[in-house]
């Protein structure tokens, strides 16, 4: 489903230095499968998963979506790959403060075009399979941290992608919820999609399909 | 209720809009004002030959003039070109105010109401309630709207002028030009009331030494021409044929007023522009301002796939509600203001005149400015990568 080949990517420094991020990073996962990339704060995951999903450009290298190389597309192709392929989950949630729970859910079906009554149904069941159903007309302050990021779930799978990234998720959660959005992206996995998580705490690596360290601007296999 | 969410949301920046719009329509007001008080007095100087008595007696008025006897009044009548001419007697109300013709002075108007009005331009003055004079009224009075409002007077009031009491039968319809604040009476009422203010007048008709009836007692006269004569070639004639008469062409004193009054236009058109470029700059500011805050939900909805055109679109209708919230509101505000004012303020002055095309241009500006606040703003965000626009926005 996924693969990139030989991505670069460099920041330029307040002294105009250039700070090389990715330095030719290839991943391939399937569909199925759950690859975990780890690493230290600033080793540059992010900017790995927001290369892979096209939320930024790389300097170099392709990103390929199924048989699209999906990084050579002009903006707003990049937008439609984006709405059409990839769910992502945040770490800080990114939900919309003015939109409800099931609002926010259905904002991922907006820019897709998707029928609005199934589309509805399904943004519901999602929100009561994970359990915040009672809270789909609360606003995202009056929930708690675990509860905003379910809603961020069911936001990132309601158009079914065939790739979800997933960037820290689990990283302003206690346990307990953190155990519980790792366990919706295994059952979004064993449903057939691709998942990609980087995450510097172990419990993410359980289940994994494979775990990556990113060291020094490449993928390294611990 | 969705959209009054977000509506809601941008409560700030409606308010900010609303206040920057009040200030535009309100100087605006008092800019368009003083356009329709010197506007309306152009028209009526450019309407009729005003002739006066030569002199500056008690008369007032657009010629200042002494006496113009009825003798005079004939002579007028014989020179070509003339087509009517109306005796009139205009004195201040308060004859310790100046005399200059200000925008705030009360005047008393008397006229022959046995010969036609000649001014071209206002054959009859509008009355809103009740009626004008007719000949033969005594003791009757009409009113102008703002003299009316200052002192509470209807259909039916009575007010007193020199010690006599007279009745209004009718308020004029709001003109936003001097006869706002007149009196208008039949001539044989205003000479009475000339000669009560007047002790020098008394004393020369008491003493004889001037051979004058009621009929000379006269300030001025409006005068009309005939159709094809053209209307300062007309007042020159009269001032070659007939003696011991001010006579002002239409032109000049149209030129006069206006000139007495540029500086007063310049003033306003000035501030006008100073509140449109400041308010402009402020809604601008403001609008642009409530776009970039969003920057990280631009982001977060460019990551959900939204394209350039999507969210542009949504940001270019959200700014047109915002903008259009914040231009009512702004437009009712600066009207409230301006009511208050006139209403408690301006002793019954009308200070503001809010006209279809003042508000019509501060709604299509307020909106057309803070649209291109927005869409300036949001080109800015979607050239941003959607992983940047979260980093800023967090």
């Amino acid at each position: 489903m996924l693969r990139a080949v030989g991505l670069v990517k460099s920041y330029r420094a307040p002294a105009g230095t250039p700070i090389r991020v990715l330095a030719g990073v290839d991943l391939t996962v399937k569909g199925g499968e759950i690859a975990v990339v780890t690493g230290p704060s600033g080793s540059g995951k992010s900017t790995l998963l927001n290369v892979l999903g096209l939320l930024e450009d790389g300097d170099g290298g392709e990103v390929w979506f199924e048989d699209t190389r999906v990084s050579g597309l002009g903006r707003a192709a990049k937008s439609q790959a984006r709405g059409r392929y990839v769910g992502f989950l945040f770490q800080s949630f990114l939900l919309l403060p003015s939109l409800t729970a099931l609002e926010n859910v259905l904002l991922a079906a907006r820019y897709v075009r998707r029928p609005g009554g199934a589309t509805r149904r399904r943004a519901i069941e999602l929100l009561q399979e994970v359990g915040v159903g009672d809270r789909m007309d609360h606003f995202p302050p009056q929930l708690s941290g675990g509860e905003q990021q379910r809603v961020a779930f069911c936001r990132a799978v309601l158009n079914d992608p065939p790739l979800l990234l997933a960037d820290e998720p689990t990283g302003n959660l206690d346990d307990a919820n953190g155990a519980a959005i790792l366990d919706a992206l295994r059952g979004r996995a064993r449903a057939g999609a691709a998942v990609v998580v980087v995450s510097h705490r172990p419990e993410a690596a359980v289940g994994a399909s494979a775990l990556y360290r990113l060291r020094g601007g490449v993928l390294e296999s611990p | 209720m969705r959209s009054l969410r977000i509506l809601r949301g941008y409560l700030f920046t409606v308010l900010g809009i609303a206040i920057g719009v009040a200030g535009l329509v309100a100087l605006g007001a008092m800019s368009e004002r003083i356009v329709r008080f010197i506007e309306g007095g152009d028209r009526f100087v450019l309407g009729q030959i005003s002739v006066a008595g030569r002199g500056m007696g008690m008369g007032t008025g657009f010629t200042a003039g002494g006496i113009l006897p009825a003798a005079t009044i004939r002579a007028i009548s014989d020179v070509p070109g003339v087509q009517g001419v109306q005796a009139q007697i205009m004195l201040p109300l308060d004859p310790s105010t100046s005399q200059f013709m200000t925008v705030t002075q009360e005047l008393v108007l008397g006229t022959d109401l046995s010969v036609p009005t000649p001014n071209r331009h206002y054959r009859t003055l509008p009355v809103r309630r009740g009626r004008f004079l007719q000949q033969g009224d005594r003791k009757v009075a009409v009113v102008g709207a703002s003299f009316a409002a200052s002192r509470g007077l209807s259909v039916g009031s009575h007010i007193t002028l020199e010690d006599e009491d007279y009745e209004v039968v009718g308020v004029l319809d709001r003109m936003l030009t001097a006869p706002d604040r007149f009196v208008i009476v039949s001539i044989d009422d205003a000479r009475a009331q000339w000669v009560a203010k007047d002790r020098l007048l008394r004393t020369v008709l008491a003493s004889g030494a001037m051979a004058l009836t009621a009929s000379d007692l006269n300030t001025g006269a409006a005068v009309g021409w005939r159709d094809g004569y053209d209307p300062d070639s007309v007042a020159l004639r009269i001032k070659e044929r007939v003696p011991g008469v001010n006579v002002q062409l239409p032109s000049e004193l149209s030129r006069l007023m206006r000139s007495s009054t540029a500086f007063f236009s310049a003033l306003l058109v000035g501030i006008g522009a100073l509140a449109f470029v400041i308010g402009g700059l402020s809604l601008a500011n403001t609008m642009a301002a409530a776009v970039f805050e969003r920057i990280r939900d631009f982001g977060v909805k460019r990551a959900l796939g939204a394209t350039d055109w999507q969210l542009g679109r949504e940001v270019v209708a959200e700014s047109l509600a915002v903008t259009m919230l914040g231009g009512l509101g702004g437009i009712a505000l600066a009207r409230s203001l301006g009511w208050f004012i006139d209403r408690y303020l301006a002793q019954a002055q009308q200070l503001f005149y809010f006209s279809p095309r003042l508000l019509g241009g501060a709604f299509a500006f307020s909106v057309l400015l803070g649209a291109a606040a927005a869409i300036y703003a949001t080109t800015r965000i979607v050239s941003l990568s959607p992983a940047e626009a979260i980093r800023r926005g967090a």
